[in-house]
């Protein structure tokens, strides 16, 4: 799991810049870069914890406006990161491979596919999940278009939808049903709420609602 | 998926530096083909450096034409004027493959080095001489397996079960063909250019080996040349569905027709080999001929011609000729 | 506030948004893999690269030795589950062994869970997966269906079927006859099956699941553990995506259940995308042989019908293939047999329109290739068929507007433009054509609960362990409880997906909206009955009446906190006398290309008789949802398995195609939207099935009429439509 540091804890890599980190750790990789560190470590009689923390790295990356320091394992994907260490289960995991767009974040503002991520190259980037979309209680415009469309059926595709819906039309790709229908397709939405979806988001368009 | 060190690159010379240093070492831009591969166990890397962040996104003007930045992402080559103005097979190309959001995290240099999407490759219970290297003496899984999506055309003679009979899955690539894309590369020796045609091999007695790209050289850039005659150019895909599926063929077809004559032609088939397929010979017979179903229909022919069906992809020896004529069609209308 | 009375009139058949949309579009919906639980450690399934064989040994030492390892499960470390011995035939939904997870050394088909490993993180349990060595005694497995029909057999419950004279079609006038393949489907939820498991002692478990139907899930886990039933409690409020693949108890939820039981912390098991292929059910592949004979005048003669699916060889999984046959047309001579040849495969399970979708694409593909033998309109031949009472029981339908689906449908496609002639019809270089079809499928009512529950703020919970896989149950059970109740829907709050909830059947067989609804109408009629009776002795008619104090009043005024009912409704013998089906009929245009062979689906006409509709908004959305299927079931969709390996080829959804938006035509949705007087106090029938039953040939039999090409064997990819 993810250690969520504050700025004024002083553990192990608090402080340190990543820049530094990544120098200390490629020295370290000089004398035990295979087989992973941690099991080396283990090995050695190094205690597991210590181990542990010794394959993770920190990160600083801001999610849904707030910045967060974390120590992750380099193996760690962004759509894990947010699920199963900081409980954004809004981010959905349908094909784990980048086949379905169920995971669709945007990654400064560009939408991208969360399973082939490595959290990591994050590293100082702003992400948005469905769970930043709305701006407190007033839900954004395609989330609105989407209730009224009926844009969804079980819901499981569905933040990966509106994430993209929503860059569609930043991207400029949202001026006739046609081209959202290209734009939109590396969102596989299983229950067959496409035309609905390809109407809410002509709706929004049109609307000339700020998205 | 094995847990990794993971290092970012500064400096281009620094990467090169870093790759050469360690073991089972991979550069990692967008991760669009390599995290999955490491998700399916096919890739097991020690070391990702992540080359993201270096200086290597631009899109620029150069004497002869256009060079890309080996870091530029699909959707940004796809859209940038400089290609969509003097290179539209190759955004053409580009916006047929993947989706919006794998475009987002793609970079030109690895779709350069995407590899097959053959299933006996990803399977990694299954025999593959393109994962396990020939030395295993795996056999080929896909041979005598189900092979729809493999290749026709550039089998070499002689035991295809230790060789490979996978496809190059990318769109980008097939237009890169058609266009003398030239690679940029830079190793531990200094700079060297490889032409497109030398760049991505064919399976051969090397059939873990996709490109020429040595194991510590780093892909910098593409250069394209401006055709002195732009004519009018096509990216044509047969696939399963409409969008989001790889081809089963695709055709990069550029046509320069004056008074009904082809003047310039250039053409390049995807789905169908190890690398994209390409003979300048069949151009070069096109030169002269009038536009007309006819000249395409041999063109076609020629361009197919010693390719061998195997259980499932048979059909795609006539549809590849059809999917010749019909992009010929298209731009010659 | 006071309670507007008339606000809750018209609620059903009213197109309400969906009441869990906001949860659903801002992410706050929780799935099955979902909940965060302290403590919580995670399964990571290894499973075996063989599909027939036996474990010899396992080396699991680099997988333990890993730090975050709790645990490598396998059939030698795995508690023992006491229901693994229960046999009692009578008691299974599927006849035969079901498959036994984490029990022995035998292989029975590939991917068939062998360990799991279980670790603090996801990402350390799925690398030490990765590190378990498995060797095997490989047996030479068999997956080939058409290969092994001499195998076939009889099940045990067996579904043959005769009337009249056998093979009368071979006397007809006109006959034709033609043999369909379908292959193995797979649902391929958008949500990968997911459970975790929540031990207290060895004696009570809690299990957050993607299941159709908790009390089902409830009772199979009760008796595989041998637990009472107070101390099993099921959790799906929220399922994403089921389509028939969460009927059952399925090899992830096992292993979280005895994973969680092993290391005594909670586990969380997520079946990986190219699991869910052989571990969650499939449709099953078929080849059907049929006939029909004609008089010249397109008068059925003959029906003759035989089919043969797949199934695993411990299991017997039959699906109801040959109903359509049954029942659509007027013949009076029918012959037709089911058998099953048994494969080293995991076993099939329900997928949408089970059976009935894949025998109506023989069946309305043979119409079709009838209709050209008779040189007469598909539309028209059946038509000519049309069943005035159910040929198969000779009792009068509940409902029957088959022939307002004809018409309206027709009428709103266009299909008198339809010139007869294949290939005749253009649109620049693409070549234009137009199909139709029919399709029934059954309308039952089950047995059903529900709690409602009067707040002294006048606010209305109803509670049933019913499930909303996506239909929109959550919805139009508020709708009709707003109405029943006579209140406004926003006071009117649904749960379901709890087991601890008042018994309802599972979400499949297009049958929630019926039983259901119908146990939520029969609870708020009852708590007004208790209201009247509060108010006025129940002297009055509190179903009828308006009642002139609100609700809250009431119960202020009688100092009661609140009101609860639990009633369970279920339908009498009424329904006995009748046939209950749904209906449709379905007009496809498609277009092809002449030498590529690819095909657009341009436009798809949908007309639904499933008696009232009650809720237009979700209901069209069941339709989208059943015509991208059957684009899907017609032109790409294929599980294909390598029969030397006995492993799936395609397991991923790069490869097994399903629709994507750009493959979506536009789609018009009719529906007749007439009352069933029959089966439920709604007049709804069943709605989400009878969509999908047909469609698949409609877009065959358009793609015929377009290129002269026809299309026995599924899906229609380019390869096969090429010039």
């Amino acid at each position: 799991m993810a250690d969520q540091q504050h700025p004024d804890e002083s553990a192990e890599h608090s402080g340190a810049s990543r820049r530094d980190f990544l120098k200390q750790s490629s020295i370290m990789a000089a004398f035990a870069i295979t087989p992973p560190a941690a099991v080396t470590a283990v090995e050695k009689g190094l205690h597991e914890t210590i181990a542990t923390r010794f394959e993770q790295m920190p990160l600083r990356v801001t999610i849904n406006g707030a910045a967060q320091q974390l120590n992750i394992e380099p193996r760690v994907t962004l759509l894990d990161l947010l699920r199963e260490q900081l409980n954004l289960t809004g981010t959905k995991k349908g094909c784990d491979h980048g086949q379905c767009g169920a995971c669709t974040v945007h990654v400064d503002g560009t939408r991208v596919n969360a399973c082939l991520t490595l959290a990591m190259t994050t590293e100082g980037c702003k992400v948005t999940t469905i769970e930043g979309l709305a701006d407190g209680d007033q839900l954004h415009p395609m989330q609105e278009a989407f209730i009224k469309h009926d844009g969804f059926q079980c819901g499981y595709c569905t933040p990966g939808q509106i994430m993209s819906a929503v860059a569609c039309i930043r991207e400029g790709h949202a001026d006739s049903p046609d081209e959202i229908r290209e734009y939109m397709s590396g969102n596989i939405c299983r229950c067959g709420a496409y035309s609905n979806i390809v109407d809410a988001i002509m709706d929004v368009k049109q609307g000339g609602q700020k998205v | 998926m094995k847990n990794f060190q993971y290092t970012e690159a500064s400096q281009p010379a620094q990467a090169v530096q870093q790759i050469g240093a360690g073991r089972d070492t991979k550069f990692v831009a967008g991760g669009t083909n390599l995290v999955d591969l490491m998700k399916y166990g096919i890739e097991q890397p020690d070391t990702l450096i992540d080359i993201s962040r270096l200086e290597l996104a631009k899109i620029e003007k150069t004497a002869t034409g256009i060079r890309i930045g080996a870091l530029a992402r699909n959707s940004d080559m796809a859209e940038h004027p400089l290609v969509t103005s003097q290179f539209p097979l190759l955004a053409e190309a580009l916006l047929a493959g993947a989706s919006p959001q794998l475009r987002n995290m793609a970079t030109l240099g690895g779709n350069l080095m995407q590899r097959t999407r053959c299933n006996y490759f990803y399977d990694i219970s299954q025999p593959c001489n393109k994962r396990q290297g020939p030395t295993a003496q795996a056999g080929c899984g896909a041979l005598e397996g189900y092979n729809r999506i493999h290749a026709i055309l550039g089998l070499e003679s002689g035991d295809l079960n230790q060789s490979c009979i996978a496809t190059n899955p990318s769109d980008m690539n097939v237009a890169l063909a058609a266009l003398d894309a030239v690679v940029n590369v830079s190793g531990p020796a200094g700079q060297r250019a490889i032409p497109i045609r030398d760049f991505h091999r064919l399976a051969g007695k090397k059939p873990q080996q996709d490109t020429t790209l040595a194991p510590n050289e780093l892909i910098t850039s593409i250069d394209l040349t401006t055709p002195q005659r732009a004519g009018k150019s096509h990216y044509l895909k047969v696939r399963d569905r409409a969008s989001y599926a790889f081809a089963l063929v695709s055709v990069a077809a550029r046509l320069v027709v004056e008074s009904g004559r082809i003047q310039d032609v250039r053409l390049a088939l995807g789905g169908v080999a190890h690398k994209p397929w390409r003979l300048t010979s069949v151009e070069q017979q096109l030169i002269g001929k009038p536009a007309t179903e006819a000249s395409f229909r041999e063109a076609a022919r020629q361009l197919v011609a010693g390719a061998k069906g195997f259980e499932h992809n048979a059909f795609k020896i006539e549809l590849a000729q059809s999917a010749i004529v019909r992009a010929l069609q298209t731009v010659a209308a | 506030m006071e309670t507007d009375h008339t606000a809750g009139k018209e609620q059903i058949g009213r197109s309400m948004s969906r009441v869990d949309g906001r949860l659903k579009v801002t992410g706050g919906a929780k799935y099955a893999a979902e909940y965060e639980l302290p403590a919580l450690v995670y399964g990571v399934l290894v499973t075996s690269t063989i599909a027939r064989g036996r474990i010899r040994s396992f080396d699991t030492r680099a997988a333990e030795k890993l730090p975050g390892v709790l645990a490598i499960m396998t059939y030698k470390n795995a508690p023992a589950v006491p229901g693994y011995k229960d046999t009692d035939p009578a008691e299974k939904r599927v006849a035969g062994q079901e498959l036994r997870v984490f029990f022995d050394d035998q292989i029975q088909f590939s991917n068939q869970p062998v360990a799991l490993a279980i670790a603090d993180t996801l990402e350390k349990a799925t690398y030490a997966a990765s590190l378990v060595n498995v060797v095997y005694d490989v047996q030479k497995p068999t997956t080939d269906l058409s290969a092994n029909l001499t195998k076939a057999y009889t099940p045990e419950r067996p579904d043959d079927y005769n009337r009249g004279v056998a093979d009368a079609y071979k006397q007809a006038a006109v006959r034709i006859e033609q043999e369909y393949h379908t292959p193995v489907h797979v649902h391929n939820t958008m949500e990968p099956h997911a459970a975790t498991a929540v031990w207290e002692g060895d004696n009570a478990v809690t299990v957050y699941n993607k299941t159709q139907g908790v009390s089902l899930a409830k009772k199979d886990i009760q008796k595989l553990f041998g637990l009472s039933p107070d101390n099993v409690r099921v959790h799906s409020p929220f399922v994403g995506g089921a389509f028939g693949s969460s009927s059952r108890i399925w090899p992830p939820e096992m292993a979280a259940l005895l994973g969680a039981k092993l290391v005594k912390r909670p586990v969380k098991v997520v079946a990986k995308r190219e699991q869910v292929f052989n571990l969650v059910g499939y449709r099953p592949e078929s080849i059907q042989r049929v006939a029909l004979g004609a008089t010249a005048a397109g008068k059925l003669t003959g029906i003759t019908h035989h089919a043969v699916g797949l199934t695993s060889q411990y299991e017997q999984f039959t699906e109801r293939i040959l109903h359509p046959t049954k029942s659509m047309y007027q013949s009076p001579n029918l012959n037709a047999t089911y058998r099953l040849v048994g494969l080293d495969l995991s076993t099939p399970c329900w997928a949408r329109g089970p059976g009935e979708t894949t025998g109506s694409f023989a069946l309305e593909s043979a119409m079709d290739e009838l209709a050209y033998a008779l040189n007469m309109d598909p539309l028209a031949l059946r038509r000519a068929n049309f069943a005035e009472t159910d040929p198969e029981s000779k009792k009068p339908w509940s409902s029957n507007y088959l022939r307002d689906c004809y018409e309206q449908g027709a009428r709103a496609f266009g299909w008198e433009k339809r010139d007869p002639t294949p290939r005749s019809m253009h649109d620049g270089e693409w070549l234009v054509g137009m199909g139709m079809s029919a399709g029934i499928y059954k309308s039952d009512r089950a047995a059903a609960s529900a709690r409602a529950r009067l707040g002294a703020d006048g606010s209305l919970l109803i509670q049933t362990a019913a499930a909303d896989v996506g239909p929109g149950t959550y919805t139009i059970l508020t709708q009709i409880a707003a109405e029943t109740m006579g209140i406004d829907a926003s006071r009117v709050r649904v749960e379901l997906g709890d087991s601890a909830f008042p018994q309802a059947p599972p979400q499949y067989g297009s049958h929630t909206a019926v039983s259901v609804g119908s146990a939520v109408h029969d609870a708020c009629q009852e708590l007004r009955r208790k209201l009247a009776a509060l108010t006025d002795n129940g002297k009055r008619d509190a179903t009828a009446g308006q009642a002139e104090q609100s609700h809250e009043t009431i119960l202020r005024q009688h100092n009661l906190p609140e009101l609860v009912v639990v009633t369970e409704s279920k339908g009498g013998a009424e329904l006995e006398t009748v046939a209950r089906r749904s209906f449709a009929a379905h007009f496809v245009a498609v277009q092809v290309h002449p030498t590529l062979g690819m095909v657009r689906v341009t436009k798809i006409v949908s007309a639904i008789d499933a008696g009232k509709v009650l809720n237009p908004k979700t209901a069209r959305s069941q339709v989208l949802g059943a015509a991208t299927w059957s684009i899907g079931m017609a032109l790409m969709e294929e599980g294909v398995i390598d029969d030397r390996s006995g492993r799936y080829v395609n397991n991923n959804l790069a490869d097994y195609h399903v629709p994507v938006v750009a493959d979506m035509p536009a789609i018009e949705v009719i529906f007749i939207d007439k009352n069933d007087s029959v089966i439920d106090p709604m007049g709804a029938k069943g709605l989400g099935e009878i969509s999908m039953t047909g469609m698949a040939a409609a877009i065959t039999n358009a793609i015929y009429h377009a290129t002269g090409k026809r299309i026995r064997h599924l899906p229609a990819t380019p390869d096969k439509l090429m010039a």
